[in-house]
């Protein structure tokens, strides 16, 4: 027994090394500076206490003030992407599963495709495509007729957002379209063909076998789309720079500026954990939410 | 199977040993430009073993577009010419952070945002190095001198001046407008001959600085305050609404230009979604490829005077010293160095990158050759007057709020008040006094 506790402390010890090396140490370093007056030229001037998070929350702080902007631009972007990376995925994946064999193949690989180009290559195809002076979209769409001059698609909202979605969704619906497909393959046949036997449509199926059957990929899917969402940062630092206005500077971008453009490591540090706690409240109320369903399901299962 | 068991355990070793390794490799070295200078090392054993004997001095920079092989040819130039001391130079995209974190013995620093490093200690007073070089301040242009002179000392060498240019088609332009009526005047004639040619194009974001900043200097408006920028002044919000009747009054330039759009639209074509500019305020780093659109037909001219008086706005690149510096041998390496870099021969070099070097005697001899430096020649005539930005604690974070929002509604909102806008300047002054407040 003591030769295989031995042996199992030798295998996870890499693991632990990294663990602590690349994620606990600078998490737990990134708490002590939130405490501390620290920027990069005067290195750490000591102990403030809870005055980096005060910082935060005064009206009058200018760091009060980023950190609002950045949190509101962000939930902006969480509420629109989100259901869209979901929604928009499921529709794919039941496209896809429903394509003769030999064709499946082809099309996941061509939707999946997009998630292995990296943000700075996906940032430039859209810059080209929605220039506001002279794009191909508005090339497209007046000469179309559809519109009668160009869109500030970059310059402008909603217009900025509505391209920062899109990019978003093209990069990076094809890794949560697997997801569903895996999701998908787990679920029963024979549910089918009996709900088919019973006279079940499309939508019904959808609804009673599909849905319920990818219940714990949904949620899977739903909570890293949440904190990707979060942490959303190339696609708007590349294709708008922030602006119009700062209205699409997302949370990230607000802190890189208090570490680098004010020198803050301390304020900067305070804000990124206060992102964090507000990620995990949308994390556990998620889960608490999912928690509830289950509970209800097995109620309802054990009086049948 | 016990074959197999050692040969697991192997590999788990040999897994932490590299993990170990590669952590000692990322805290080893002192300096951010150790791995540059393991990389240098590793090419050349012959140099590697002749570079251990010389004094090395570290020089960071930001020169990572074109300009980099220029500044290359004068540090391997000097290091050519030398038995003693070598520089390591390290060309980086975001180098001023590298510096902060790691340090360096030289490094090159924007003249606006030298007196946030001469306030943190970070880079120390130089006039040491300057007569153990046999250079002085005489050597420079007046901006330049003014721009290195903090607190009663000097805090850099003086590399080059940049200012805000003017760029122009010739196919529309006839002759270079030098002012804001000559625009105007163009903008008629090309608008009454295709409605999606302007005469000139306000950006959203990028060089926004740079626009409301030249005409500031233009007006003769002062922003110090109390180590801090005021910028709720009626002459301020003058300046920046001048930008706005450009666009929505006397329609020089069309609105929603977004980023860098002065310079997007002069290298387009007019056609009915694509709007053209004639003439283009903008940075001498756009040479290059103005030059690839539009070779002999473009020219290039001082920014015309819109506003009271002839200046333009300018960034400047400056060589400081790490106050971390005190090694006799370092300073005497640094001194000829600086020696070897003032002489219109190897400073030229500069020239070639399309730079403007404050360097006087240099300046005379660009001046001399303008078909052989045609940038530099006319930004000879901008650099003796050129204004840079406040030097105040962190002038970045000072103008943040201006950048990142005032002038992006300047240049989108038509209906902007006066009063708006003066909301507005009284917050980016409030921020304003809280960055410097952190000095």
């Amino acid at each position: 027994m003591k030769k295989r506790t031995g042996k199992a402390i030798l295998f996870f010890t890499p693991f632990m090394i990294c663990f602590f090396t690349f994620w606990a140490l600078p998490f737990l370093y990134g708490v002590y500076m939130s405490f501390r007056k620290v920027s990069l030229t005067k290195g750490d001037r000591g102990f403030v206490g809870l005055e980096n998070y005060r910082a935060l929350f005064e009206q009058s702080s200018m760091y009060a003030q980023d950190f609002l902007t950045g949190l509101k631009n962000t939930l902006l972007f969480v509420a629109v992407s989100v259901p869209l990376l979901i929604v928009i995925a499921l529709a794919l994946a039941l496209i896809v599963e429903a394509l003769p064999a030999r064709l499946k193949s082809v099309y996941r690989t061509i939707f999946f495709m997009s998630y292995a180009i990296s943000v700075t290559a996906v940032s430039s195809v859209f810059l080209w495509l929605f220039n506001g002076n002279g794009g191909y979209i508005n090339n497209l769409l007046v000469q179309a007729h559809l519109i009668q001059k160009p869109v500030p698609w970059l310059e402008a909202q909603p217009f900025a957002w509505i391209v920062l979605v899109a990019a978003t969704l093209w990069w990076t619906v094809g890794y949560n379209m697997m997801l569903f497909i895996n999701g998908l393959n787990e679920i029963d046949g024979a549910l089918y063909e009996a709900a088919s036997v019973d006279g079940a449509g499309f939508l019904k199926k959808l609804w009673y076998i599909t849905l319920p059957g990818l219940r714990n990929v949904t949620v899977y899917v739903s909570l890293t789309s949440i904190i990707a969402s979060f942490n959303m940062y190339g696609q708007a630092n590349l294709i708008t720079k922030g602006g119009p206005t700062q209205s699409t500077k997302t949370l990230i971008m607000v802190i890189q500026d208090v570490i680098l453009k004010k020198n803050n490591l301390g304020v900067g540090n305070a804000m990124a954990l206060a992102m964090g706690v507000v990620v995990m409240a949308f994390a556990l109320c998620q889960q608490h939410l999912t928690k509830e369903k289950k509970e209800l399901k097995e109620v309802g299962g054990n009086g049948r | 199977m016990k074959a197999r068991r050692v040969l697991s355990m192997i590999l788990t070793a040999a897994i932490v040993m590299g993990v170990c390794a590669g952590c000692g490799s990322n805290s080893g070295g002192e300096t951010g430009v150790q791995p540059k200078q393991d990389e240098q090392e590793a090419e050349s054993t012959k140099e590697e073993s002749q570079g251990a004997d010389k004094v090395q001095i570290t020089f960071l920079n930001g020169f990572t577009g074109g300009d980099g092989d220029y500044m290359r040819k004068i540090t391997d130039g000097f290091n050519a010419s030398q038995d003693q001391y070598e520089i390591l130079e390290s060309q980086e995209k975001d180098h001023l952070t590298n510096y902060k974190a790691n340090g360096a013995d030289m490094v090159v620093i924007q003249g606006s945002e030298l007196y946030t490093y001469m306030a943190d200690g970070m880079i120390r007073e130089v006039s040491s190095i300057y007569e153990a070089a046999g250079l002085s301040l005489d050597n420079y242009v007046d901006a330049a001198q003014d721009i290195v002179s903090l607190d009663g000392g000097i805090y850099a060498f003086p590399l080059d001046i940049h200012p805000l240019t003017m760029f122009y088609n010739k196919e529309l332009v006839a002759e270079a407008p030098a002012t804001y009526e000559e625009l105007a005047a163009l903008n008629t004639k090309l608008q009454s001959e295709n409605k999606d040619v302007y005469a000139m194009a306000v950006p959203g974001a990028g060089l926004s600085e740079w626009y409301y900043m030249m005409l500031a200097a233009q007006n003769g408006v002062e922003f110090e305050k109390d180590g801090a920028c005021n910028f709720a002044t009626d002459a301020f919000a003058d300046t920046l609404m001048k930008w706005h009747d450009v666009i929505f009054v006397d329609k020089i330039s069309p609105a929603n230009m977004g980023l860098d759009g002065e310079f997007t639209s002069f290298a387009k074509t007019a056609d009915d979604v694509t709007v053209q500019s004639a003439v283009a305020l903008t940075g001498p780093w756009f040479y290059t490829a103005a030059l690839d659109v539009y070779g002999d037909n473009l020219g290039i001219a001082p920014v015309p005077l819109i506003g009271k008086e002839q200046t333009t706005y300018a960034g400047s690149h400056n060589i400081a010293v790490s106050s971390s510096v005190t090694e006799e041998a370092k300073l005497a390496g640094i001194a000829e160095f600086f020696r070897y870099m003032y002489t219109p021969e190897n400073l030229l070099n500069w020239a070639d990158a399309g730079q403007t070097p404050v360097h006087k005697e240099t300046l005379e001899q660009i001046k001399a050759n303008p078909e052989k430096y045609p940038l530099p020649a006319v930004n000879a005539e901008q650099v003796v007057n050129a204004k840079i930005a406040p030097q105040v604690y962190n002038v970045g974070g000072q103008l943040a709020y201006l950048n990142e929002t005032i002038f992006g509604r300047i240049v989108s909102e038509e209906n902007l008040t006066r009063e708006d806008l003066m909301k507005e300047l009284e917050k980016a002054t409030e921020i304003a006094r809280q960055v410097a407040d952190e000095e």
